[in-house]
């Protein structure tokens, strides 16, 4: 009896150590992402669940994070050498200091293989590839800033969607007149003015304008189609487009959809992914209230008025090359985009960057993007994310100011036109 | 004290509740918010009302979504051992400088003390360089370090004072008895400073309970995140839920303000220590 | 260390050596400082010196090389307008931090000290500590909403005061952010020096006050010419103390205004954060960081002197 009870122990321990080392090995992967808000963080659980459950041998170690924080988190991950095994970014300047600082894996391979790449619409990739190689994973949304507008507050005055600036500004005076902000904006956050800035200057220049400024290519920031945009950005400040106080106002904690819900703003300027935002903070709100139009055109521009500002993929997924385990990481992307996913993304008010999303959207106000996105002649990538991160900070810097009427249009320019100078050397 | 004018107490009394609005109006604002439900601040009701609906449901979600233990637990971890070294390491350079002559005394004691005024802003980046080469980044214990040394120069400073109180008859029989120095600050001098490591435990627990930029800087995964630190992170996760985010910050309030209430006389000692002459 | 450890305490005076003998006190000294030493060292001392190295550098914190560039940070940092805005915030935090927070204090601890042991006056001195008990994360997010000019605190509050016309955003706008931070400031730390003054007054003997009232003085005569002079020492410390932390401020305003709206409320600590991590420039982070050591050391030292004299011509 008491040998049976020794060896029963022993038997214990034997499959309890063993049960101890198999979890040990394991492989594991650590997975940051932003997609804090709304249906965000279930979208990305699970896919890693069902990853998961196809791959025992695999642990996945999801950590989502606030969208502002996250970007110093990273960073301070890579300097620390410690960068988890998969990452987002917004592709463009920032994913190329990445790049050259060595801090990125070549996913060119994994895209190649089987013509993987295909899936995705061809713009989604331009964002993320440098030196004619793809460096990340297209996964989450196509977001454009479009004007998110409250039907009921229109209807209420007698208000049309304005196509063109001038009807905007028409529009904005009645509502001004009521008592109501046109526009709600939360700034302390910066680029969320910035989108005005966008709008205009491409719809007074066309995309090139920015390209060749930015790009060093004979352009420059003081080309007056900057200035005009500045001054038609301060026009609607001066006349109150904007709710009070909008350079206080925090938009990662909904400082600046509190007003659409209170009634105390009509539209916003904003990146579509917003939609998902009223989807899962006020349905109510979503369904009987909110609309949708393209950002108006503006007379005499010479920019194409089909031209959007924003991104297709929006957040990307990026391989460290310190991962132990690239194989699985890439293929755990897979099934964030896989076609489960998608359909689960579409539902959830989301646009992923695949080819033939377009039929997938029921939705009245999602393919009505999907339009505007489809239609559209260029995509202009956010200054913020386009530029590298020192000009991105001065870019926001710059717009804040803008927008508080501390500098005129002039100096905005200047102030531009003299960081990416000394940036580039010339 | 002498007798009262009642005109001089009611006006003394009505100056007192206007600083008790301005001190304690946040408070109920912050409290009585986390009763709310999501939307009622936009709906034009006073935002002094009282909740239309009262309801403990954002108090119960905080504590029931199951990470806020977690931060209290890494925070009383954390500032438990970070306080318990402050003490001893501090008590110990204190009873040096303020028992033994040595060339070095002064100069060293300066030295420390100078501590005091240096922003920790000034050693951030090289103390998050440093601590990712050695591998604690992102560890609660990545923050040990310079909790530590952060709060050692205080310590030491009032500490010293109060090993500088040991008569020295007592000293000297001690030593007459046999004991060393290392014995004698174990068995007597410890002991005699009592009060003075009890204050400085609170004045410490508090400070380091509150603290946020090494936090900050140091530490990303949410399971090795302290209170402060999480707390900002809840912001984003309860965005646009102002109610909610009032009830977390009511939550990670009240464990201080409960001690405080119980033991006030210890705790309002102990931040006074910054000020002890 | 112990190398140049000279004890006498026990009486084992000596010669100087290179080596003193190893005895049982300079082996104590020794272990004791050592902790100390070691970890002031690392986190203290070492990262000032590596703040002074890495204001040489051109690096973005990530890439495996950095460029070393002499003087550029520094002679930047001199054109800044904005390290210039800053630290001339800073200032306004301290000399406001100090004018505002002292006389409340003072006015508090008078208040509470008149109002002795009567127990709306115990509830009262509870109650106005409980500022000091927030971490200043927790109160810089309170006040976010406190002062969101929508669906905050203040503007109603202001309105059901009659004072309609003073509503405004206040963080959000650049004439006031600075002002609606320190403000916040104030609240949170205004307690601390009423306990503290409180503590001094109620350590006033008795019989001054006494003797002082049976003179004919007033209370206000009798706060004014025995009680404040008598806690001058700790109203100097008070002073000393506002001063280095007002220059240390960051927790409060990072959370609240980030330094914004453009740079309306910048301090040195904030401007050194955001240059260093999310603008990618570590190397001219540093150099700010230096630059704010060498200020804060410059002012404790001036004020060290200032007092000293002070004491001596009093």
């Amino acid at each position: 009896m008491r040998k049976l009870l020794i060896l029963a122990l022993i038997l214990v321990m034997v499959v309890g150590t063993g049960s101890l080392a198999s979890a040990r090995q394991t492989k594991q992967i650590t997975f940051w992402h932003i997609q804090v808000t709304g249906t965000g963080p279930e979208l990305i659980q699970q896919a890693v669940d069902r990853y998961m459950a196809d791959n025992p041998d695999v642990e996945v170690e999801v950590v989502p994070m606030q969208n502002d924080p996250y970007k110093t988190r990273i960073r301070t991950a890579m300097g620390a050498g410690d960068a988890p095994c998969v990452f987002m970014s917004w592709g463009g300047g920032p994913l190329y200091e990445y790049v050259q600082s060595e801090q990125v894996l070549d996913l060119t391979p994994y895209m190649m293989e089987d013509d993987y790449y295909t899936r995705f619409l061809p713009a989604s990739l331009s964002n993320v590839t440098f030196d004619e190689k793809i460096w990340g994973v297209p996964v989450e949304n196509t977001a454009v800033a479009v004007i998110f507008y409250n039907k009921q507050i229109f209807e209420d005055y007698g208000l049309e969607v304005p196509a063109t600036w001038d009807e905007l500004l028409e529009v904005a005076q009645t509502l001004i007149d009521n008592g109501i902000a046109p526009f709600s904006l939360a700034n302390k956050t910066k680029w969320t003015s910035s989108m005005y800035y966008m709008y205009l200057v491409d719809r007074l220049g066309g995309p090139e304008v920015f390209a060749s400024a930015a790009n060093r290519t004979g352009g420059s920031f003081e080309d007056p189609v900057f200035v005009q945009a500045g001054e038609m950005v301060q026009q609607l400040v001066e006349m109150g487009g904007f709710n009070e106080g909008f350079n206080g106002l925090d938009y990662d904690t909904g400082q600046g959809r509190m007003l659409m819900y209170a009634n105390q703003a009509a539209m916003e300027l904003m990146g579509s992914w917003e939609a998902s935002n009223f989807l899962a903070e006020n349905e109510e709100f979503f369904n009987d209230s909110l609309g949708v139009f393209p950002f108006p055109a503006v007379e005499g521009g010479a920019g194409d008025p089909s031209n959007v500002v924003g991104t297709v993929g929006d957040n990307y997924y990026h391989i460290a090359p310190t991962c132990e385990y690239p194989d699985e990481a890439f293929q755990m992307l897979q099934y964030l985009i896989d076609d489960e996913s998608v359909a689960l993304r579409v539902e959830a008010g989301r646009i992923p960057p695949v080819v033939g999303v377009a039929d997938m959207i029921e939705d009245p106000m999602l393919s009505q993007i999907m339009d505007i996105v489809e239609n559209a002649a260029s995509v202009q990538l956010w200054y913020d994310q386009y530029l590298p991160p020192e000009l991105g900070e001065v870019h926001k810097d710059v717009m804040q100011a803008l927008f508080g009427l501390e500098i005129t249009p002039e100096q905005a320019a200047a102030q531009h036109e003299e960081a990416v100078a000394e940036y580039f050397g010339k | 004290m002498s007798k009262r004018d009642p005109l001089k107490m009611v006006s003394l009394l009505a100056i007192g509740m206007v600083w008790l609005v301005i001190a304690g109006m946040p408070f109920y604002f912050m409290a009585m918010t986390g009763f709310k439900g999501q939307f009622e601040l936009f709906s034009g009701r006073s935002v002094f009302a009282f909740p239309e609906d009262p309801s403990f449901q954002n108090y119960e979600e905080v504590l029931t979504s199951g990470s806020f233990f977690t931060y209290v637990r890494n925070s009383l971890a954390i500032v438990g051992v970070s306080v318990v070294l402050i003490l001893l390491f501090g008590s110990m350079a204190a009873y040096i400088f303020a028992r033994f002559r040595f060339r070095l005394n002064r100069p060293l004691f300066i030295l420390i003390i100078a501590g005091l005024v240096i922003p920790v802003h000034v050693t951030l980046i090289p103390v998050y360089l440093f601590t990712r080469e050695i591998g604690l980044y992102d560890s609660l214990w990545a923050l040990l370090g310079p909790y530590v040394a952060f709060n050692l120069p205080l310590t030491i400073f009032i500490l010293t004072d109060f090993m500088r109180l040991i008569p020295r008859e007592i000293q000297e029989a001690a030593y007459i008895d046999g004991s060393g120095p290392i014995r004698f600050f174990f068995r007597m001098a410890l002991p005699l400073s009592t009060p003075g490591l009890a204050t400085m435990a609170v004045y410490n627990s508090v400070i380091l309970w509150n603290e946020f930029v090494f936090a900050f800087v140091l530490i990303t995964s949410p399971d090795n995140r302290p209170l402060p630190l999480a707390i900002w992170e809840y912001q984003g996760q309860y965005a646009m839920n102002i109610p909610a985010i009032m009830s977390v910050l009511t939550l990670s309030a009240l464990p201080l303000i409960l001690i405080y209430i119980v033991g006030q006389e210890r705790v309002l000692k102990g931040m006074m220590a910054g000020a002890l002459k | 260390m112990n190398s140049v450890a000279h004890v006498r305490e026990t009486g084992q005076f000596g010669r100087w050596r290179l080596l003193p003998r190893l005895n049982a006190d300079t082996l104590t000294i020794f272990l004791f400082l050592l902790p100390t030493l070691v970890l002031i060292g690392i986190f203290v001392i070492w990262p000032i010196v590596n703040s002074f190295q890495l204001s040489f550098y051109k690096w973005n914190g990530i890439a495996p090389t950095r460029e070393f560039i002499e003087f550029d940070n520094w002679s930047r940092l001199l054109r800044d307008d904005i390290f210039v805005k800053a630290f001339r915030n800073n200032l306004v935090v301290v000399s406001l931090s100090i004018a505002i927070q002292m006389p409340i204090g003072m006015g508090l601890a008078v208040l509470l000290d008149q109002g002795g042991r009567f127990f709306l006056f115990r509830l009262f001195k509870t109650i106005y500590f409980f500022p000091m008990l927030m971490s200043s994360v927790a109160i810089g997010i309170l006040f976010k909403y406190i002062y969101d000019p929508s669906f905050g605190l203040i503007n109603p509050a202001l309105e059901a005061v009659g004072l309609d016309s003073w509503t405004r955003a206040w963080l959000g706008n650049t004439d006031t952010s600075l002002y609606a931070v320190i403000a916040v400031i104030c609240w949170q730390y205004t307690p601390f020096y009423m306990v503290l003054f409180l503590a001094a007054l109620t350590s006033v003997p008795e019989e001054l006050r006494d003797a002082s009232l049976i003179d004919g003085a007033g209370e206000g005569r009798y706060y004014w010419h025995i009680a404040l002079p008598l806690v001058s020492g700790t109203v100097r410390t008070a002073i000393i103390l506002s001063l280095i932390g007002s220059l240390k401020y960051f927790d409060l305003i990072w959370v609240m205004t980030e330094g914004g709206p453009s740079n309306s409320s910048e301090l040195m600590a904030t401007y050194m954060y955001k240059k260093a991590f999310p603008s990618f420039e570590v190397g001219y982070g540093s150099t700010v960081a230096s630059a704010l050591f060498i200020i804060v050391m410059g002012l404790a030292v001036f004020m060290l002197l200032f007092t000293r004299r002070f004491e001596t011509e009093v």
